[in-house]
């Protein structure tokens, strides 16, 4: 049991730490910020542990993103099982405390790619990953006030996704399905999650210019499918014929919504979010009018390729423009005209991607409101 | 000789105190059936609108109700699961994991059987029955031989069973097409689908094995007193194993119709049946103690909360305002239903 004494007396000293640092005070860190981002050079690594930190392989929105760290690590002519994962289940807490454990058992010789499950949590990770000599990359969370380029090198960079354009353009496909005229219903995400706020108010934003659209209704759905299902039909006997279109927060949701109109007998146009395989497929068939996909095993491979080729120095992020420091994601729409192709290209035969092209399929660097 | 005439007892008042606790979960149903549509009317009445209060209402009406029921079906199987378990004093948290492997394996062999029911793909609902069974009987034997209490016990299987489930699909989602299948949601018989009618023959299977058997009654019996039981000579540990056995093929069921219901087996597929289940169970009057209760107080159990869940969408609460509504709800719907004066204390 020694490990976990070692963890703990780790933990001990770190909060002592910080308490003195909380005391040596602001001017302090100010003082020390006129000196510039850690004078130290970052060393750099020959054969550095890669690593994913997130929620967990439930959902197949990560386990796609875990599937493209794998392929990267695969490429580098190693196997799978050299990718290790850190599950945090949606626990924060958990996240920080194995990304430290893993930074002690590794000795910083780390390149981490993680979502750090929420945005609070971004900064003690980043902090103890640039404390420890190891290079991280995040994906999604960060507060708005933590860029890489504070950091260094040891930051190497942050990506997310902007779902307020895309999910406009679907809303925007989805009024004109229904002639600009009607009642429509929007089912969301966990009410609290920025994605979910985003595609809404994409939808919002599309109904201005459709002043003869009504939003009969918006209800968090959770990203569950049962629970989608159960509202829709709610919606249905509240709102009955009034409902002419759907506009659902994402794919999972919009299965649900299927499975609530297909009970009815009813077909009405709904578009969803996320371009998972079935719902490529559903959209090849008509029943989904469009979805948008973001990538995401591209997105998991190339965290864990910027974070991996910055410890061993293919590159030196301290020399890359802010553009290549955070960078939004790319977004492809999907629409029955295109859906067969883009199944064909990107499905069926999952690309082989060039993981030292880091910035070719980013989406520009990402801007603060 | 002296004439032995039987004496009746004297006449009990209608509304005796353990006559009003028996029916209060049934009242509640009826008055959240009748308060809803209330709201509607009100509604209605402040747009300047014709309603007739029921008759005018979509939330009282027969689609509406098809919608609800369809809603319940599986919680209504995984509530009943666990209602024999409940009934023993002991509690099974492992639905949720149960649920997941059971829809999984369900839509796998389904899919390479032949992927109709109208082939040996049929094979694959008895599998999943006996995959249920089995997954309650490691269960219970966790729980009885290695002594460790239910809580904990089957909180850990329905873990495990959720990680071998997401070890099974990678993560992936199985979809189950076959249109014979899918009659099970997409044909009607009286304005009701199939799947209601197969939870229905479940509910009174479960009611049978609960009043009819010795196994239901022996559920009773441990649940009313542990030792007491024992002492008579009841093997406990074998109707705690049965128990939880019997508890696996009806979260098998649920995860059946939940397939049947969306089409869609996966990882996920429990999720959720933890919380809905064990407050169906408590809010239809069944003692978390154990001996009281059952699957009628279960069946009610679990439409006032799926009315519930559908009828503050169709009033047009505002979603913030649900979770709390829901909450408070249950919480009366317990005051009402369960008679705790017996009880001297509450753990």
């Amino acid at each position: 049991m020694s490990f976990i004494k070692k963890f703990i007396e780790q933990e001990t000293v770190s909060r002592r730490n910080f308490l003195l640092a909380s005391a040596f005070g602001i001017s302090g860190a100010a003082a020390a910020r006129m000196f510039g981002p850690s004078p130290v050079q970052a060393a750099t690594y020959s054969d550095p542990t890669i690593a994913w930190s997130y929620r967990n392989r439930t959902n197949p929105y990560w386990n796609e993103i875990v599937s493209g760290g794998e392929a990267f690590v695969e490429s580098l002519g190693k196997s799978k099982g050299d990718l290790t994962h850190l599950i945090n289940e949606g626990s924060s807490e958990k996240s920080l405390a194995d990304v430290k454990a893993l930074l002690a058992k590794t000795n910083g010789e780390l390149a981490l790619a993680i979502d750090t499950n929420d945005a609070p949590n971004a900064r003690p990770v980043v902090e103890s990953c640039v404390e420890a000599g190891a290079y991280v990359s995040t994906l999604w969370n960060k507060t708005d006030d933590l860029h890489p380029w504070d950091f260094g090198d040891n930051y190497v960079s942050h990506m997310s996704w902007s779902d307020e354009g895309p999910a406009e353009q679907t809303a925007r496909i989805l009024l004109d399905a229904i002639g600009g005229k009607g009642g429509v219903v929007h089912l969301g995400g966990i009410a609290s999650n920025n994605p979910a706020i985003e595609r809404l108010a994409g939808l919002k934003t599309a109904l201005l210019d459709y002043p003869d659209v009504e939003l009969l209704d918006a209800q968090p759905a959770d990203w569950d499918t049962q629970k989608a299902n159960q509202i829709m039909s709610s919606f249905i006997t509240r709102y009955g014929d009034e409902i002419k279109g759907v506009h659902c927060a994402n794919d999972t949701i919009g299965y649900g919504v299927l499975e609530a109109l297909r009970a009815e007998g009813m077909d009405i146009p709904i578009v969803t979010y996320d371009g998972n395989p079935q719902a490529v497929d559903l959209v090849r068939e008509g029943r989904i009018l469009a979805t948008v996909f973001t990538n995401p095993h591209w997105g998991g491979g190339i965290t864990a390729a910027l974070a991996y080729h910055a410890a061993i120095g293919t590159f030196k992020p301290s020399e890359e423009p802010k553009e290549h420091r955070e960078f939004y994601g790319p977004t492809i729409m999907v629409t029955p005209d295109d859906a067969a192709a883009f199944k064909a290209n990107y499905i069926e035969n999952v690309p082989t991607y060039d993981w030292t092209d880091f910035w070719g399929p980013a989406n520009g660097q990402i801007q603060y409101k | 000789m002296t004439e032995v005439v039987a004496q009746t007892a004297p006449r009990a008042s209608f509304l005796t105190r353990d006559r009003i606790i028996k029916w209060a979960p049934l009242l509640v149903l009826v008055f959240l059936t009748l308060v809803f549509p209330f709201f509607e009317w009100l509604e209605d009445l402040q747009e300047g609108k014709q309603h007739l209060f029921l008759v005018d209402s979509r939330f009282f009406s027969i689609r509406n109700a098809a919608r609800i029921l369809i809603a319940s079906t599986p919680a209504l199987m995984v509530a009943i699961g666990v209602t024999f378990i409940i009934l023993m004093g002991s509690i099974d948290l492992s639905m949720e994991g149960t649920v997941s492997v059971c829809a999984v394996i369900f839509a796998f062999a389904f899919i390479s059987w032949g992927g109709t029911l109208a082939s040996w793909a049929w094979l694959a609902i008895p599998l999943a029955l006996v995959v249920g069974a089995v997954l309650g009987f490691i269960n219970g034997l966790v729980h009885v031989r290695l002594k460790i209490p239910s809580f904990m016990a089957s909180l850990a299987m329905g873990f495990v069973g959720t990680g071998f489930a997401l070890l099974l699909t990678g993560g992936d989602r199985i979809r189950v097409e076959d249109e014979i299948f899918r009659s099970l949601l997409t044909v009607r018989w009286f304005n009701f689908p199939i799947m209601v009618y197969v939870a229905l023959a479940m509910t009174l299977l479960a009611w049978f094995i609960q009043s009819r058997t010795t196994l239901g009654r022996n559920f009773y019996a441990v649940g009313g007193g542990e030792e007491l039981a024992h002492a008579s000579g009841l093997n406990v540990t074998r109707v705690r194993l049965m128990g939880f056995t019997l508890a696996g093929v009806f979260f098998a069921m649920g995860a059946l119709l939940a397939v049947g219901r969306i089409g869609i087996a996966e990882t996920a597929t429990g999720n959720n049946f933890m919380f809905i289940s064990i407050t169906a169970v408590v809010v239809g009057g069944t003692a978390l103690w154990g001996g009281i209760g059952g699957v009628w107080n279960t069946l009610v159990g679990v439409l006032i909360v799926n009315v519930i869940n559908n009828g503050m969408v169709v009033i047009g609460l505002p979603s913030y305002a649900q979770d709390g509504v829901l909450g408070l709800l249950v919480i009366i719907a317990v005051v009402l239903s369960t008679d705790r004066k017996s009880v001297s204390f509450v753990k």
